[in-house]
């Protein structure tokens, strides 16, 4: 949390920057993760989050998302555009 | 972000007509949007009776344009801009006065949007006495409390329309001091209401005695998120704003307590004035920042002015969307620029559309006029521990845009599902085109999840998350996502000065009112708040009667027994604003 603050002549306390720095970065995701376990327990088998293939999908999805983050990478910002339109072009297809 | 194919918009000096109302009388009058010389947008209109007003729309034209930019293709047609209109309910009401909108509200047909947020004001009853609300007791001499079988009718109106409201916003008043307040969130979620949500001043919540297992029941009787009234993190600004001392103390009993009983759902909500909150702004971020178990997101109001007021008293107060989207990039030392980080609300139509679609859920419809709202999700950059906006993890121009090719290409399916074997096995066939159209939509849905994911540029458990939303469009994955994120917004209610009636056609917050012949009137937001609120609750208003007095403290809203068994001070009252010690005990 930024400690680095002015004071107005009436009083008002202001951060002279919001850094923006967050010291409880874990608590994101635990927060959603905890929004997970307790739709879990909520929910129980209707959940999603309970569903072995679900899971297991987006196991996969996660591992694809790395992979692609790499490739693109080396791709370079001209090639990823046109392989981009290219992408577009098959999954607009015949629909 | 101010890429437009080329076109020389940007450098065109912008002008449009619409119609507004005049602030003296409130009679419709032509008016003109347009850029003035200082790069800023401006609403001019003239009354025959009282003469020439002008005031300030937006302090960005460049930004301005930019929402207003539409791109069409080779044949004509429009296949990108913010300016959406909504697949919107039939009307409920012919429209019987001749001079038009916004005189026939309830609803009309000239209205072109859905209702995604309903509205329902549960008293006018407040524990605070705030001299600017509208929603006063005190001051209106009246007490506007629909009862519950009024509030169900209500309900019943929104959920049973060909597209039903989603979320209910509780309002008043203070909703939280009516005892009933419980049971009405159980019958909104009992009603279907996927978000049950009160706009408050943290009232029930706080209460020192008592406060934590009050939150407790109505979280777990259906309440889901808090609008927490929040205008800053000094206790002087509350004196400003609420004329009440030592109130952050009270605003962070509501945090607690919310936290303690599991309620992860509170959304700050800031009204910003000139010079009084908007140096608050920077602080607000860093409180929810530092609280993000609880708090979701923060919505910042620029405050609408009503009463008569002069040119110079108008310069000196008017502030818009576009002063407080600079006033964060100011105060996050660039951070959160207007520039990349900020899209109209209307920005995700399409994607909501085929998202919907394809999980076969109610649409959420965020159809309203492109100047409403502006919002942005902060989200944590895992490498530098800092709040970034997401677009660092996706490229939301490039998803948006697929999104909307995506749309146009399977709109047609939503009103015609496949019927292959039915015509050739009758009856029968109707279980395999079943089959077919389950099919058809799983892969429609690996389409759209892989065109979405061809844009993603960071991995992780978000971006996860983030797929899961695409892929099951269903409320444990917006939720859950929504719980990684920051949500900031801007939203800017008209008052009778900026009335833009484009807007007002395209509100997307109504407020339901039950009237006294067993009607239900729907009412657009702005409208409500600056014409039809006096004469709507002059029907409804149960008069000051002798025994509403004996019953209730007006100014606090509690009932007076209570006060006087704990022998409660007046002065004491008077000096700390109606946040009454003695109150907290009980």
């Amino acid at each position: 949390m930024s400690s680095e603050f002015v004071e107005t002549k009436d009083g008002v306390k202001v951060r002279k920057l919001v850094e923006l720095k967050t010291s409880t970065a874990e608590e994101y995701q635990k927060a959603m993760l905890g929004r997970v376990e307790e739709f879990k327990q909520k929910n129980q088998k209707k959940s999603q989050f309970n569903s072995v293939v679900q899971n297991t999908f987006f196991n996969t999805f996660g591992a694809i998302l790395n992979l692609k983050v790499n490739i693109d990478k080396a791709l370079g910002e001209e090639n990823l555009k046109k392989v981009n339109e290219v992408i577009d072009n098959i999954l607009l297809f015949g629909l | 972000m101010y890429n437009l194919d080329g076109t020389d918009i940007l450098n065109e000096k912008y002008y449009r007509k619409t119609f507004s109302v005049c602030p003296e009388c409130l009679n419709r009058i032509p008016a003109v949007v347009e850029e003035e010389a200082d790069g800023k947008i401006y609403m001019k209109k003239n009354c025959e009776e009282h003469g020439d007003f002008k005031d300030l729309i937006s302090s960005d034209a460049r930004y301005y344009k930019w929402t207003h930019y539409s791109k069409e293709d080779k044949d004509g047609k429009i296949v990108w801009q913010f300016d959406k209109n909504g697949e919107a309910n039939p009307p409920d009401c012919v429209g019987e006065d001749p001079r038009g909108c916004p005189y026939n509200c309830g609803l009309c047909p000239e209205h072109l949007s859905t209702c995604s947020l309903a509205l329902i004001d549960l008293t006018n009853r407040c524990n605070f006495n705030c001299n600017f609300c509208y929603a006063n007791v005190l001051q209106s001499g009246y007490l506007v409390e629909p009862s519950l079988e009024e509030i169900e009718r209500i309900m019943d109106h929104f959920r049973n329309k060909p597209i039903p409201a989603i979320a209910i916003m509780f309002t008043g008043g203070e909703p939280t001091v009516r005892k009933d307040f419980p049971e009405i969130c159980k019958m909104a979620k009992d009603k279907g209401f996927k978000e049950v949500i009160v706009a408050t001043n943290g009232y029930g919540f706080q209460q020192k005695k008592g406060g934590l297992e009050w939150t407790r029941k109505v979280y777990e009787m259906g309440l889901d998120t808090l609008y927490l009234q929040f205008d800053g993190i000094n206790n002087i600004t509350y004196e400003k704003t609420r004329g009440i001392k030592n109130l952050m103390p009270y605003k962070q009993r509501v945090v607690d307590n919310c936290r303690k009983v599991g309620l992860s759902s509170i959304n700050l909500v800031a009204t910003i004035a000139k010079g009084v909150t908007d140096i608050e702004i920077g602080n607000i971020i860093q409180f929810s920042i530092d609280n993000i178990d609880v708090v979701r997101g923060i919505t910042f109001q620029p405050v609408s002015l009503c009463g008569r007021i002069t040119a110079e008293e108008m310069d000196e107060l008017r502030i818009t969307n576009a002063d407080v989207i600079k006033e964060i990039e100011n105060q996050t030392g660039g951070k959160i620029s207007m520039d990349e980080a900020w899209w109209p609300l209307t920005t995700i139509v399409e994607f909501g559309r085929v998202i919907a679609y394809l999980a076969d859920v109610e649409p959420i419809e965020f159809t309203c006029h492109p100047d409403c709202g502006f919002a942005t999700y902060l989200v944590v950059d895992p490498d530098t521990k800092e709040m970034v906006p997401i677009m660092d993890y996706f490229d939301p121009l490039k998803v948006i845009d697929f999104a909307n090719r995506f749309w146009e290409k399977i709109k047609h399916k939503e009103k015609a599902e496949i019927q292959f074997f039915e015509n050739f096995l009758g009856d029968f066939g109707k279980t395999l085109d079943k089959g077919l159209n389950f099919l058809d939509k799983q892969q429609l849905r690996l389409r759209f999840l892989l065109g979405v994911l061809q844009h993603m540029k960071k991995p992780g458990k978000l971006m996860e998350m983030f797929g899961r939303v695409v892929m099951n469009g269903d409320w444990e994955s917006i939720s859950s996502f929504t719980h990684g994120t920051l949500l900031l917004s801007s939203m800017h209610f008209q008052d009778a000065y900026n009335m833009d009636l484009e807007r007002v056609k395209r509100c997307i917050v109504h407020f339901g009112v039950a009237m006294p012949d067993g009607s239900v009137k729907e009412i657009s937001f702005c409208t409500m708040n600056t014409i039809h609120r006096p004469n709507i609750e002059k029907q409804i208003a149960k008069q000051v009667t002798t025994k509403v007095r004996d019953e209730f403290d007006t100014t606090t809203g509690q009932e007076k027994q209570v006060i006087e068994e704990k022998q409660i001070i007046e002065s004491e009252a008077t000096h700390n604003g109606g946040i009454r010690e003695m109150e907290d005990e009980k």
